[in-house]
């Protein structure tokens, strides 16, 4: 064992101490959750093509003033043509009690079909304990009974399982559980978290990724960004002023908050209003980042009608305050949306490779130059959503009228 | 029994509890202050003007003195120091054991507990989320008033918004003024409260004495009361108005029903709420068609359908310990918005030993309603109105961040009409005009100045929540409502705190 003492200390660009308490899969005693500012970066191939981890970590690591080594992370879309279509829960252990408690638990839950460790490299940059990653391609049985509801959806039932993972079983916590995805992250600098997983050795369709600068709370690996539920992967840049009343209304919905921070809750909404409520995508943007009264009331009046229902209906997922979001899908779709506050109060940037093949979305333009010197950019509008989908390309580039392209 | 024989009676008349002062070097003796009192506290005697007894501090003389030379000076203690039995019981004692009846008053519970919500401090944004400057940048205060769907049918690929969903009151700010009844307070108050509350776009309680032909002018700002009394029920009463409430129960009196006395039911009084001239209008304590939730649901059915689901139909209760399980019961039974009374609620006569002793303070109760509301799921269906003792922007911010929707206030619209809560309503002879029907008091208001007074100070109000909402980095009013994460508590028994759900001052969070 390391004799603490002779560690020696983290420190950030300016030279102040960063290092806190360093935990992994179990939440540290006390945790509050976490604030902060944040570099967030993501690049799609429109047709469906593949990109590497590297580029996605240049992309990141350019914006170093946007983080201090207290958390980074990336995640991986596409990644698994040949398991497209199972599951793949990926896991922080604190130690192989952990692990053994979560295959105990799946035992009969689920139809694993495959497990493996993810590779990762000792650094001596970041300080031990590292967790055990572990990642489970499963298929969902026919038959799902949890708590005495039997016949649940695959996707609730898996929600459920995962859950209930993050939330009772120590030492254990599950980072990513969709299909054709996967979560990198941990405590560090998001080059050290590039090169601890060994970001190269994958390529994807999607890449999203994060960088933060947190206040001196304690460093929890598993709270780094992204955060995700099933396919969903949402890097966030913000701080959730309103976070109190979202909250609300993903438990109400059933959903445990376990990370507590506002980036789980966005996690949940968006999980809540597209997968299970069944809104557009674009349209849930616009439930998150609302126009004013003022601006509805000069809409025409079917779209008037429907913005003015979604924004009663759903007050309680109206994300207040500074954000910008990247949000990733793999089902049914891949799908990339990047999204800001309604009066953007944090930076988000699109840009589009000169042979139109790949989109990319960034706090600064540094990060989209870096890999692509001559790409076309833009900044998509406050509230107004940017997606991109494999497969379609650019669906909304963020500039267009609110509403348009929505059904009526 | 035997005759006692007659002996010397023992008057037992109490120490005056306020002396009116006239400087007699400014006074110019025009004797307004003598018939503006309609105490009859102040004479005229021998060139000068004194007092006669019987100052309940009201305030009119002081504002009617063109010389500006009278002070009400509150009597010192006059009874023998004791620190268990204060002045207060002993006045009570002595009052009872005279009148022998149960002791009334008005307004809110008049004791010294301090308020819970001066307890309880704002939180703001500082670097890590910019504070929003709203007089450069839009926040909003639109607040909806009735029942939410939840979620909204999608079908296709398209959101479905169906004509016929539930109407909702649009509301400039989420205020409204709360039920006070023409017959507690008179025409000219009634008149001004209504008025202001369109200028405001606001809603109004009716308060539960029907409505004057002449109100249905503001019939769109007006949510009618059905209480057990059912006075003055007529169809338009239910039709022409925005909203209708059930009053169940009166965070004032809890348990108890509405008490005019006859004295104030004038041929005006008499007409509205349809009962004969000078009869005391008692309404029943409880609805004596609803002695359990099935029966509420079946009386809010009947409202919807008199209605034809036009208008939201709400419930107001008392604020009680278990205010919790009996508002889920209510949302349950239909209702599609909820106002919860608090403790410190007015009221133009009660019971002193009900409305100083009975309920549960208004910022528990909003916390302990949204709590459950939510652990239900049902929170997102439902407008939670919630008032009792607001006395300021700050009362109105923390009770939203509590967790209500929609902040009721009367007492600080009386206040602003005039009132100085002097707490004698129920005598019938307030010299502002306000609680009484006598005409020649009822005159000294004129309901244009009054709104306009409403107006101003609820627009001020208004103000105040958009500077805090912004200096907390939130743009709209509905982020706020249930952000308990805002509030910190600072109070002495930090049980309260918790059983609110709000951190003490020093947590912090990240
Ligand atoms: S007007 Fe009011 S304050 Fe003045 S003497 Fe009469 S009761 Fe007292
Ligand atoms: S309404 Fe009139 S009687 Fe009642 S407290 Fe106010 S001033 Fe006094």
């Amino acid at each position: 064992m390391n004799d603490r003492k002779d560690r020696e200390v983290r420190t950030d660009r300016l030279g102040m101490p960063v290092q806190a308490e360093n935990y992994t899969a179990s939440r540290p005693p006390g945790w509050q959750g976490q604030l902060g500012g944040c570099g967030i970066a993501s690049c799609i191939s429109l047709k469906g093509g593949r990109i590497d981890g590297d580029r996605i970590a240049r992309m990141l690591t350019i914006m170093e003033e946007r983080e201090n080594g207290l958390g980074a992370g990336y995640a991986c879309y596409g990644l698994f043509p040949e398991r497209r279509d199972q599951y793949c829960l990926q896991f922080f252990f604190d130690d192989e009690e952990g692990k053994q408690a979560v295959e105990d638990f799946l035992d009969g839950r689920l139809d694993i079909l495959h497990d493996e460790k993810v590779f990762l490299r000792e650094r001596s940059t970041i300080s031990p304990p590292y967790p055990l990653v572990w990642r489970y391609f499963a298929n969902v049985p026919h038959a799902r009974e949890w708590r005495g509801t039997r016949d649940l959806g695959e996707e609730d039932y898996l929600v459920e399982l995962v859950q209930h993972i993050n939330e009772r079983v120590p030492k254990a916590f599950c980072v990513s559980s969709g299909k054709d995805m996967a979560v990198f992250k941990g405590n560090g600098y998001s080059y050290e978290i590039a090169d601890l997983y060994d970001l190269g050795r994958y390529s994807g369709t999607m890449w999203l990724s994060h960088s933060r600068f947190p206040t001196n709370s304690p460093a929890w690996w598993a709270g780094a960004h992204p955060l995700s539920l099933l396919d969903w992967g949402v890097c966030h840049n913000g701080e959730i002023t309103s976070y109190g009343v979202n909250r609300k209304l993903v438990e109400m919905n059933g959903y445990k908050c376990t990370v507590l921070t506002d980036t789980e809750v966005v996690t949940y909404l968006w999980d809540l209003l597209v997968r299970r409520n069944g809104l557009p995508t674009e349209v849930a943007a616009f439930v998150m980042a609302p126009s004013t009264f003022q601006e509805i009331s000069l809409l025409p009046p079917a779209e008037r009608r429907l913005a003015e229902w979604l924004r009663i209906t759903y007050k309680e997922a109206f994300l207040n305050g500074p954000f910008s979001i990247i949000v990733g899908r793999s089902q049914p779709d891949i799908s990339l949306i990047a999204l800001a506050d309604r009066k953007k109060l944090r930076p988000m940037i699109a840009g589009l490779s000169p042979n139109e093949e790949v989109a990319y979305c960034a706090s600064e333009e540094s990060a989209i130059r870096i890999v692509e010197p001559d790409a076309r950019t833009w900044a998509p509008g406050a509230g107004n959503p940017f997606i991109a989908v494999a497969g379609k390309g650019i669906v909304r580039r963020g500039t267009e009228p609110s509403f348009q392209g929505v059904s009526l | 029994m035997s005759e006692t024989p007659p002996t010397k009676r023992l008057d037992h008349r109490l120490p005056e509890r306020f002396l009116p002062i006239v400087n007699y070097d400014l006074c110019r003796v025009c004797r307004r202050c003598v018939n503006d009192c309609s105490y009859q506290a102040l004479e005229f005697r021998e060139s000068k003007v004194v007092a006669s007894g019987g100052c309940v501090a009201c305030g009119r003389c002081i504002a009617i003195c063109p010389a500006n030379c009278i002070e009400i000076r509150p009597v010192p203690p006059q009874f023998a120091p004791h620190g268990n039995w204060s002045e207060r019981s002993r006045r009570s004692i002595l009052a009872q054991a005279s009148s022998g009846g149960v002791l009334l008053s008005s307004c809110g519970a008049d004791d010294e507990h301090p308020a819970i919500f001066d307890d309880l401090l704002l939180d703001a944004a500082q670097v890590t989320n910019p504070s929003i400057d709203p007089l450069r940048e839009p926040v909003e205060t639109v607040t909806y008033l009735g029942r939410r769907p939840g979620r909204l049918e999608v079908c296709d690929g398209k959101v479905m918004v169906r004509e016929d969903d539930t109407p909702l009151i649009r509301m400039d700010m989420p205020l409204m003024f709360g039920h006070i009844s023409l017959g507690s307070i008179s025409y000219n108050a009634q008149q001004a409260l209504f008025m202001a509350a369109k200028e405001l776009n606001i809603v109004a309680g009716s308060g539960e004495g029907g409505l004057h032909p002449d109100f249905y002018q503001y019939a769109d700002h007006i949510c009618s009361e059905v209480a057990s009394g059912r006075f003055g029920i007529k169809p338009e009463y239910l039709k022409e108005v925005a909203a209708v409430e059930i009053k169940i129960g009166q965070g004032a009196k809890p348990g108890h029903g509405g008490h005019l006395p006859g004295e104030k039911v004038t041929t005006m009084i008499s007409e509205t709420r349809m009962i004969p001239r000078g009869t005391d209008a008692l309404s029943p304590y409880p609805h004596h068609d609803i002695y359990s939730i099935e029966d509420l649901a079946q009386l809010i059915s009947v409202l919807k359908e008199s209605t034809e689901y036009r208008l939201p139909v709400g419930v107001k209760i008392a604020a009680v310990h278990n205010v919790g399980a009996i508002a889920s019961g209510i949302v349950r039974a239909g209702a599609d918005f909820l106002t919860v009374d608090g403790f410190k609620g007015g009221t133009g006569a009660a019971p002193r030993v009900i409305r100083d002793h009975a309920g549960l303070p208004v910022e528990v109760a909003i916390a302990a309603v949204d709590r459950r509301l939510t652990q239900e799921g049902l929170r997102n269906r439902v407008t939670v109105c919630a008032g009792g003792g607001i006395r300021s922007s700050a009362d109105m911010i923390k009770a939203l961040a509590l967790g209500a929707d929609v902040v009721m206030v009367s007492t600080s619209a009386m206040v602003a009409m005039g009132c100085r809560v002097c707490q004698q309503c129920h005598r019938g002879l307030c010299s502002w005009g306000i609680a009484t029907q006598r005409d020649d008091l009822t005159s000294r208001l004129d309901p244009n100045v009054a709104a306009a007074r409403i107006v101003r100070l609820f627009r001020a109000w208004n103000e105040e929540l958009k500077e805090v909402l912004g200096a907390m980095g939130i743009d709209a009013v509905e982020s706020l409502v249930g952000n308990r994460d805002r509030l910190r508590y600072r109070g002495p028994n930090p049980k309260i705190a918790e059983v609110m759900n709000v951190k003490h001052i020093g947590e912090g969070w990240g």
